[in-house]
């Protein structure tokens, strides 16, 4: 024990600056409320990264309106009275033209195509195939409205176009279930260009397109999450894994709310969430406090105040009382999530669920070593921390190698539970992962662009001293805390379990079953699968060796009809036999 | 104003606001200003920059590797680059999979000092990054560590890249791995989908198409992977790059001595163009998913030519340009039919490389969205673009080229794949003057000469009896559209993701 507590003693002095290290952000507060955060850093010369966040996200939506954060995020990229069009009055009286027609289609909608779909005579009352005479035509006015504005009062994606003739790039912005953050680079004389840019539509944004848009959002969730393996389960277990808290619904939002809000809904939001208290603008980059700062107050100072209090997300999660379960086929590895309430971000047991994470992680950790090398069930294995501002998870995930079976790599985590409740992590583990921490620490500051974000997002969920300050509680973390948390949270009425299998049928049929013709029925075949997936599960030639004796005795019993299906069953369990012992798995 | 600073900033103005008359908007904020009205009424100060010169940060090791170097001493980092010539195109054809393998079993493969599990965890313990990996024409070796590690890391990087063990456990273990990721193949259409292109416009045999089959995997010998790194980890291969918390002198004595009695091999000869000519027409693969994947294009030009700069800012025009280029306002903003579109000419440098047009939409949009994609290539070609659209792409351009340099690890990367490529000395000197001079004539010129629509491969991945007949939906005359528009729809197989051989079509799911 003494060596190796020199050896770390020598470590824990390289990883010492780190801890020393700190960004010195300079902050400020407008008059109405807006809050910046300024880094100058010039390591990255010519360069600004600007960007600001919205204090909302899906957390902050309610049923009926889900996703409305994140296409508002679309909204804010349309333009103002200014930036987008060229003829803003008559803009406006398309706009209130088209706001008429798209609530007379929501009215038709829910009152009519809700019924009918309630009833059973049609799929999906939002599907235009599905569209009443009256609904088609007024479709059709709508599509004409939205040309001629597109002929006579549209600039078309002005916004973008003005920024990137001045030279910035990377614009962008997402939308999360705690915040929503817009982004750019700008080079390094051009701060103002951002500053009008960004007050300007923060002022002025008149949500143009709002109904075309929408169009865009679908195209975007069936990316996202509906052309994707597992995609859609995702979205299922998140849902199913939250209960009474907000975080149930996804970010993007359900289908039918992403085709009912309307343009009333969205200036609410709007006025609510978007005052200047509920804002917090991020500048790094090479510039000089003194130039940007009277920027900054010229431009961000035109916001009004809000008028309205922020509302908070009052639900928490309720105390979970019994396992979760989801079981899902999809064109898909096979694989397991274990999923646990954890703690929201900068809890207290943060930093420990985090170290614990990292003993695991990793070619070197606990889950490289026991289920992808040792046991050899697991192709992938990870786990991780996802603190939200509002609550929290812990989360187990792994695909199988081979034969193995979700259930497998389940029962595998569970061990590694059951060590990580009654052992002490060692010294050695515990030091290796804070000296990863440390080194990471710096690591995560070599780029303008990943600091804005990081010091957005802390600031949104509560301070942005925590990237100053959390690599320091990392470094508190004991082995006895790790244990704490082990056994605080992976409790089993805490924790939902998702299970996906290979969907079936897409796997070709073994030319061996498949030889055995028509006389195997499809139930005899179905059976004999299931079998054979158990005995897979076995890799002790002997106990195999034993099942094939007792299968030999049993021999002369086998009903006629079942007897070329028993004999394949020998053959297969004879087979892994031999490919055991050949050394496979 | 709350100010939780020490920094008095509503006073403290620099000269430079000063002389831009700030100074009294921010020590008198309660007076109304006045702000320009649109942000094209701004004065920005002008911003010099000059690209660094690859030639002054070069030096030259005792056994002639060159050595780019860039110090920085913001944090306590070294990071250090190698970069061998070589990658998938020395495979032999039936050994797809070797460069991979090799570079993956450098790093876990362990070294002859120390077993594989034993460095991981040094390596770990230490917090030093290091991976190694080949692609298709470079290999890179990369360690990343803290300072006070240096000495210790550096020394476990020079064993892995000189004194490889590939432990026949650990080769094992990944030619597992390697055979789980390859089951994976048709699960994701996004992956069915760049195989699908990939072998469209490469076809299967040249390196950029082929990939590995089991067969191909299982085969490959500890043997093989010992003649890769012998033919390709040597100093006549190799190319430095240095950035960090190092001054020259100590990286450059620690690098000759790294050096030591590390036999120079020949150089390996460049990759050729063994592809096929690419097929035009138009092609499906089955999908079962909601939302269609497409490619539109054909071969397009090498990194050298005389066209390539003109190519480029067409492109970018055209659909380049992400939310400003046509396509994307046409097919997304207008039509509301994507989330993405985009138009590349990906450059290679030895060879032509690629146009290609992409996007996603939902089933019964495919064929429309087809459809305005192929108006727009051809508006392009047949039409001068604006001179507005060029001044705007071309000022992109020029004014975001500091980006180029604007790390210390990017610019480096610049410097070691301009010196594999033989890229002429003053190109980033001349870059802006080049984009600067190309006309309304020039894009029109390169439009009509590069982008050919007889040429086009047009490949789907999707639903295909949903997307075929195009949106029944649709009223508008001249957006009706469906695939059999743009020629006589032929089905590609989907392949078996072990052989890549032919699939029967695979029974419907409910």
């Amino acid at each position: 024990m003494k060596r190796i507590a020199t050896a770390i003693v020598g470590v824990v002095l390289g990883a010492l600056p780190a801890l020393a290290q700190q960004v010195n952000v300079t902050e400020f507060t407008l008059e109405n409320g807006m809050k910046f955060l300024l880094y100058p850093r010039t390591e990255q010369p010519n360069i600004i990264a600007a960007g600001w966040v919205a204090k909302v996200g899906s957390v902050n939506e309610r049923p009926g309106i889900t996703g409305i954060s994140h296409f508002f995020e679309h909204m804010m990229f349309k333009g103002t009275n200014t930036i987008g069009t060229k003829d803003p009055a008559r803009d406006r009286e398309f706009r209130a033209e088209q706001n008429v027609l798209r609530q007379r289609i929501l009215d038709l909608t829910m009152k009519d195509q809700y019924r009918r779909f309630r009833a059973g005579e049609i799929d999906d009352p939002w599907d235009p195939a599905n569209d009443t005479d009256e609904m088609a035509k007024l479709r059709g006015e709508l599509k004409a409205s939205m040309e001629r504005q597109r002929a006579e009062s549209i600039v078309k994606t002005e916004f973008d176009e003005v920024y990137t003739k001045l030279g910035a790039s990377g614009m962008n912005a997402f939308t999360s279930e705690d915040v929503t953050f817009y982004f750019i680079n700008v080079p390094s004389n051009k701060f103002e260009l951002w500053a009008w840019m960004e007050s300007d539509r923060l002022t002025d944004s008149v949500f143009r397109e709002f109904f075309s848009e929408r169009d865009v959002v679908h195209e975007e969730r069936r990316l996202r999450t509906e052309s994707t393996p597992t995609g859609i389960f995702d979205e299922q277990f998140e849902a199913m894994f939250w209960q009474s808290s907000p975080y149930n619904w996804p970010v993007i939002g359900w289908t039918s709310d992403l085709n009912s809000y309307t343009m009333e809904q969205a200036q609410d939001y709007y006025d609510t969430y978007y005052q200047p208290s509920n804002l917090t603008g991020v500048v790094v980059g090479d510039f000089k406090i003194e130039e940007v700062k009277p920027i900054i107050e010229r431009y961000f100072g035109r916001l009004s105040p809000g008028t309205k209090p922020v509302p908070p997300v009052a639900t928490l999660e309720m105390p979970q009382q019994a396992e979760q379960r989801m079981i899902a086929e999809c064109d898909c590895q096979p694989q397991v999530e274990v999923r646990y309430k954890a703690v929201p971000w900068n809890h207290a047991d943060e930093a420990a669920l985090e170290v614990l994470a990292g003993i695991l992680n990793g070619r070197s950790g606990r889950l490289y070593k026991n289920l992808i090398e040792g046991a050899q069930i697991a192709s992938s294995a990870f786990a991780g921390v996802d603190s939200r501002k509002y609550g929290g998870a812990f989360s187990f995930a792994a695909e199988t190698k081979g034969d193995a079976k979700p259930e497998m790599l389940e029962e595998a985590w569970y061990k590694e539970v059951e060590r990580l409740q009654n052992e002490p992590v060692s010294e050695r583990e515990l030091q290796k992962v804070k000296n990863q921490e440390a080194a990471n620490a710096f690591r995560r500051l070599q780029n303008n662009f990943f600091l804005l974000v990081q010091m957005g997002l802390f600031e949104a969920a509560g301070d942005w001293r925590y990237i100053n300050e959390h690599p320091r509680a990392i470094q508190a973390v004991t082995a006895e805390d790790v244990k704490r948390v082990a056994n605080t949270y992976f409790a089993r009425k805490n924790r939902s379990v998702a299970i996906y299998n290979r969907l079936q049928g897409l796997e070709p049929e073994d030319p061996e079953l498949l030889a055995l013709g028509a006389e195997v029925g499809p139930q005899m075949k179905d059976m004999v699968k299931r079998q054979l997936e158990q005995l897979k599960q076995i890799s002790d030639p002997a106990r195999l060796q034993q099942i094939v004796g007792q299968m030999e005795s049993q021999k002369g019993q086998v009903p006629p009809q079942m007897a070329k299906a028993f004999d394949y069953m020998l053959k297969k369990v004879k087979d892994r036999i031999t490919e055991l012992e050949k050394g496979g798995n | 104003m709350k100010n939780h600073t020490m920094i008095p900033g509503a006073v403290r103005v620099g000269p430079l606001a000063l002389a831009l008359g700030l100074a009294g908007a921010s020590v008198l904020a309660a007076t109304p200003t006045v702000l320009p009205g649109r942000p094209e009424e701004i004065a920005f100060r002008p911003l010099s920059f000059e690209p660094p010169r690859a030639a002054e940060h070069r030096r030259t090791l005792s056994n002639g590797v060159p050595v780019y170097i860039l110090p920085s001493s913001e944090f306590p980092l070294v990071q250090v680059v190698f970069s061998f010539k070589g990658g998938r195109y020395l495979e032999p054809g039936d050994k797809a999979g070797l460069a991979d393998m090799t570079g993956a079993m450098l790093r876990r493969g362990g070294t002859q000092s120390m077993g594989a599990s034993a460095l991981d965890e040094q390596l770990d313990f230490l917090a030093a990054q290091v991976s190694t990996n080949f692609g298709a024409t470079a290999g890179t070796a990369t360690l990343n560590s803290l300072k006070s590690n240096f000495d210790e890391a550096f020394g476990l990087f020079m064993d892995i890249l000189r004194k490889p063990a590939f432990e026949p456990e650990k080769v094992d273990l990944y030619r597992k791995e390697v055979l789980e990721g390859m089951k994976q193949r048709n699960d994701d259409r996004s992956s069915i989908f760049q195989q699908q292109v990939r072998r469209m416009v490469w076809g299967p045999d040249h390196f950029e198409g082929r990939e590995p089959t089991k067969q191909a995997i299982d085969s490959i010998t500890i043997d093989d992977m010992r003649a890769f790194h012998q033919r390709v980890v040597h100093p006549g291969n190799l190319i430095i790059g240095v950035t960090g918390d190092v001054t020259e002198a100590e990286i450059m004595s620690r690098l000759e001595a790294a050096m030591s009695g590390w036999d120079k091999g020949q150089p390996v000869p460049k990759e050729t163009d063994t592809g096929v000519a690419m097929k035009p027409g138009v092609f499906y693969v089955e999908k079962d998913v909601p939302q269609g994947q497409v490619f539109i294009g054909h071969r397009g030009i090498r990194r050298d030519d005389p066209d390539a700069i003109p190519v480029m800012v067409m492109n970018d025009i055209l659909g380049g340009a992400g939310f400003t280029a046509r396509l994307i306002k046409r097919i997304r903003d207008d039509e509301g039919l994507s989330y993405g579109v985009n138009s590349s000419f990906q450059q290679r440098v030895e060879y032509p490389g690629v146009f290609a047009t992409g996007f996603t939409s939902k089933s019964r949009t495919v064929a429309l969205a087809t459809k305005i994609a192929l108006q727009e290539i051809e508006k392009m070609r047949s039409a001068p673009v604006s001179q507005e659209e060029l001044d705007v792409s071309k000022k992109s351009f020029i004014d975001t080229f500091p980006r180029t340099f604007e790390s210390k690890a990017g610019t480096l990367n610049v410097f070691i794949t301009d010196e594999w490529t033989n890229r002429p000395k003053d190109y980033w000197q001349t870059y802006r003057q080049k984009v600067e001079s190309v006309t309304v004539q020039d894009v029109q010129n390169a439009a009509a000469k590069h982008l050919r629509p007889e040429n086009f491969a047009i490949m789907v991945v999707g639903k295909w009896e949903d997307i075929a007949p195009g949106d029944p939906t649709e009223q508008r005359p001249d957006y009706k559209a469906q695939m059999s528009d743009f020629g006589t729809p032929v089905k590609m197989p989907l392949l078996d993701p072990m052989t890549l051989q032919p699939l029967p079509d695979a029974p419907r799911k409910d």
